[in-house]
């Protein structure tokens, strides 16, 4: 237990994962031969980051995620939480202090929300009034109101709040480190999009570590600080933050994974204050948008507008720059050219 | 007097409700052989279907020999009962009774129990298990309530079984409201045979309706949904 | 084996009752196979009312559930005030254990045949009639007949508790045995009341991949 509770051990803040030429191989008795779901993965997650593992089916990617966990024991390499490797560790209590979130939630449908939410902080014996606050707290922090929410059961919710839910569940007693297998695959994509987003609000104020696994290249370019592209064979063709894959991807695979629409990908994950803006000219220029806007944002409203031109204003409302077609098309020229 | 007039006279006469051949004895032996069976059945079936329905390990012979106790006949297992009794130096009446309705009641209980195991849902095991679950917290938190539905429709659909054919306990000496039928047949008295047969079917239907009302009082009800999938008798089990 | 100086099975028996054994089996046989081919019949009425009109299957499989609730035994003595220790009074009461399997397995069968292969049928032209004969009946025919396994293999048990109503085939031997305390007949009563449990069951498991080869990858 002493190795656990070091293990993980702070209340706040993300941890850090590495995984060192880990390998998982799975006996096949037809042939005999061993079949690698992983081969040789070696990252570095740090703090604070979400690191999405993106990939086609049956590449890996949730194997490398259960290995973490220990649902799967991996066939040789490391993995390292916060430098202790997770095989030294109890894994009852290694997964009690990793927060666990799947496509299908899982949550127990003869548990009342309130008690899905308490099943960890009941299994490490929290105190009763402790964590009746903890789960109001979580509902409330997902979005939800804990009064009219505590004691429903699971089948009284929909898809989006079932999912909403199940996050709740998980960070429970405020896990460093949340693994996360597809939680948004199961939800219509207006419900996904508006979940993906309270998701990247709530993991920045909490400064959580996340591994999230996706084969949704939008999804992974969206949540991702970095994104490992997996491909056939448990390998990784390319792990880079989301803007760099789509500027330079790796490999052929990579750039067709990411799609031939990935300069539009990459403008969604640029901000208009990344851009070298025109200087400010005297007359107010179309339309005004906020630095923060991302650049896909930008062009389209920019297609509509009279003189193709609008002026960026920072937070105070004070203008920047000027923001024109030939602006964009130059910060997203190495793509296309790429592209050729 | 009519035939009916005849089974009302014979349940409200006083006679018939006191004594060593009273009503009120003859359903309490009922109760008692049924009691005991079920129990002694429950103790074997309960613990191994759980462990077999948690590992998935032995399962397909232990499901292959309970089908096909399950499709053996009742009156057989009376049949080897009573060699088996007296070769224990059990005697008659109770001890072949219960020796007959074990086994009748273990097949129906320990399939059901390990089939409701093995079909809760296999994310929510995945849930719990990363969740940090350990195996007898997995079985004991998620596994059996989830599955407590079709769990108890087996208990149910055993005790019924075993209340039903304890009837036949009567052939072998032993007491219950089988005597009644027994003995009715025997004397060619209907009143006696119509009103044990009326009294058999009531505690019968009385047993399935506690049943319903046990699992009412102690399912989950967030499980309510899948209620009406699993209010259906399971086939199979002749009484 | 013996059990307090009566052996377990007397051989001689077995020889010099050999007649009586086949008639028996032949008895038992007869009173199922009737039992379940009435069964069938009234059963596949009951399911053609209730596709007529869905709300009939909830009133049918109560009341079939009751009958199927009550032991047997008691079923059996309610009657023979009225029927007599006759064949009738054994086969109304075998009859009604059926009707609840028959009735659940063919309506389940029936609604289980796929949408679209009903649809497709509609579509070339299929007469209510020649789609119930010629598309329904053939796909829903593997789970009729699991059904008809199931109530086939409970008849045979059903049909020994017969025997304390003057019928009973093999049962008749079970209960001889039960009253003399003489194992031989019971044994072989119960033996091949069990055995031609089984076989029956094969028998059917045999018919099913006949007619429904498509099913036979599966159980």
């Amino acid at each position: 237990m002493t190795r656990s509770d070091e293990l993980l051990g702070r209340a706040k803040g993300g941890a850090t994962v590495e995984f060192r030429q880990v390998s998982k191989h799975y006996a096949r008795s037809a042939n005999g031969q061993p079949i690698a779901a992983v081969r040789d993965l070696s990252l570095v997650v740090q703090p604070g980051e979400i690191c999405v593992l993106v990939g086609p089916s049956g590449c890996g990617k949730t194997t490398s995620l259960k290995m973490v966990n220990r649902l799967i024991e991996p066939t040789s390499g490391q993995i390292l939480i916060d430098g202790v490797d997770v095989m030294t560790v109890d894994p009852v209590a290694l997964r009690r202090r990793i927060g666990y979130v799947i496509q299908q939630v899982g949550l127990f449908p003869h548990r009342t929300i309130a008690e899905n939410i308490a099943t960890v902080p009941e299994l490490v014996g929290w105190p009763k009034a402790k964590i009746r606050a903890r789960v109001d707290e979580l509902i409330a922090l997902v979005g939800l109101d804990p009064a009219s929410y505590r004691d429903r059961y699971p089948s009284q919710l929909s898809g989006g709040e079932r999912q909403r839910i199940g996050v709740a569940r998980a960070m429970a007693i405020e896990p460093p480190l949340m693994l996360m297998d597809e939680p948004f695959g199961a939800v219509d994509p207006i419900v996904r999009e508006r979940l993906q987003n309270e998701f990247l609000d709530l993991q920045r104020r909490l400064g959580l570590t996340v591994l999230f696994v996706t084969h949704d290249i939008d999804e992974a370019i969206k949540l991702g600080t970095r994104v490992a592209v997996f491909e056939q064979g448990g390998t990784i063709a390319q792990y880079s933050p989301p803007a760099e894959l789509l500027m330079r991807p790796a490999t052929d695979y990579v750039a067709r994974f990411v799609g031939s629409d990935r300069a539009l990908k990459r403008l969604a994950v640029m901000r208009l204050a990344d851009l070298r803006l025109s200087p400010v000219s005297s007359a107010g220029e179309g339309p005004v948008f906020s630095a923060e806007t991302n650049v896909r944002d930008a062009l389209a409203a920019l297609l509509l507008a009279p003189r193709a031109a609008g002026t960026v204003v920072d937070s105070s409302g004070v203008p920047i720059g000027v923001v024109t077609m030939e602006t964009i098309a130059s910060a997203v020229q190495p793509v296309a050219a790429s592209l050729e | 007097m009519t035939l009916l007039g005849a089974v009302w006279a014979w349940l409200t006469n006083s006679v018939h409700w006191q004594g060593s051949d009273g009503i009120p004895t003859r359903i309490a032996e009922h109760l008692w052989i049924s009691g005991v069976s079920v129990f002694i059945a429950l103790v074997v079936a309960l613990p191994l279907g759980l462990l077999i329905g948690h590992t998935n390990r032995g399962a397909l012979v232990t499901v292959s020999i309970m089908n096909v106790g399950r499709a053996l006949p009742s009156l057989a297992f009376l049949a080897f009962a009573l060699p088996a009794s007296f070769a224990l130096n059990l005697g008659l009446g109770f001890w072949p009774t219960v020796i007959a309705l074990v086994p009748l009641a273990i097949p129906l209980m320990l399939v059901n129990t390990y089939a409701a195991i093995r079909g809760v849902d296999p994310d929510l095991v995945e849930a719990a298990r990363g969740m940090g679950m350990r195996e007898l917290e997995v079985l004991g938190k998620v596994e059996v309530p989830v599955a407590l539905p079709l769990i108890i429709a087996g208990i149910r659909n055993a005790a019924v079984t075993v209340v039903a054919t304890a009837t036949l306990g009567a052939l072998v000496a032993g007491g219950g409201l089988g005597r009644y039928i027994v003995d009715g047949l025997a004397r060619q008295d209907y009143a006696r045979l119509l009103a044990g047969a009326i009294l058999v079917a009531l505690l019968s239907i009385t047993t399935e309706v506690a049943f319903a009302v046990i699992e009412r009082l102690v399912v989950s009800p967030g499980l309510r949904l899948d209620r009406e999938r699993l209010a259906l008798p399971d086939a199979g089990g002749a009484r | 084996m013996t059990i307090q100086g009566e052996p377990l099975v007397r051989f001689d028996w077995i020889g010099n009752n050999l007649g009586l054994i086949g008639e028996r089996l032949w008895e038992h046989i007869f009173l199922t196979v009737l039992a379940v081919g009435l069964g069938l019949a009234i059963s596949f009425g009951l399911s053609l009312a209730i596709r007529w009109n869905g709300r009939l299957y909830l009133p049918i499989t109560s009341i079939a559930g009751v009958l199927y609730t009550i032991p047997s035994l008691a079923l059996f003595a309610l009657l023979v005030p009225f029927t007599g220790l006759s064949i009738l009074t054994a086969e109304i009461g075998l009859v009604s254990y059926t009707l609840l399997i028959l009735t659940r397995n063919i309506v389940g069968g029936l609604e289980g045949v796929p949408a679209d292969a009903r649809e497709a049928a509609i579509g070339m032209g299929y007469t209510a009639r020649q789609l119930l004969l010629r598309v329904e009946l053939p796909l829903a025919l593997p789970v009729i007949i699991a059904g008809v396994r199931v109530a086939t293999v409970t008849t045979i048990g059903l049909v020994t508790v017969t025997a304390l109503i003057g019928q009973g085939g093999l049962g008749q031997f079970i209960l001889q045995g039960i009253q003399r305390f003489f194992y031989t007949p019971l044994v072989v009563g119960a033996v091949l009341s069990i055995a031609l449990a089984i076989a029956a069951d094969a028998l059917l498991v045999g018919l099913q991949r006949a007619v429904a080869p498509w099913t036979a990858v599966k159980r």
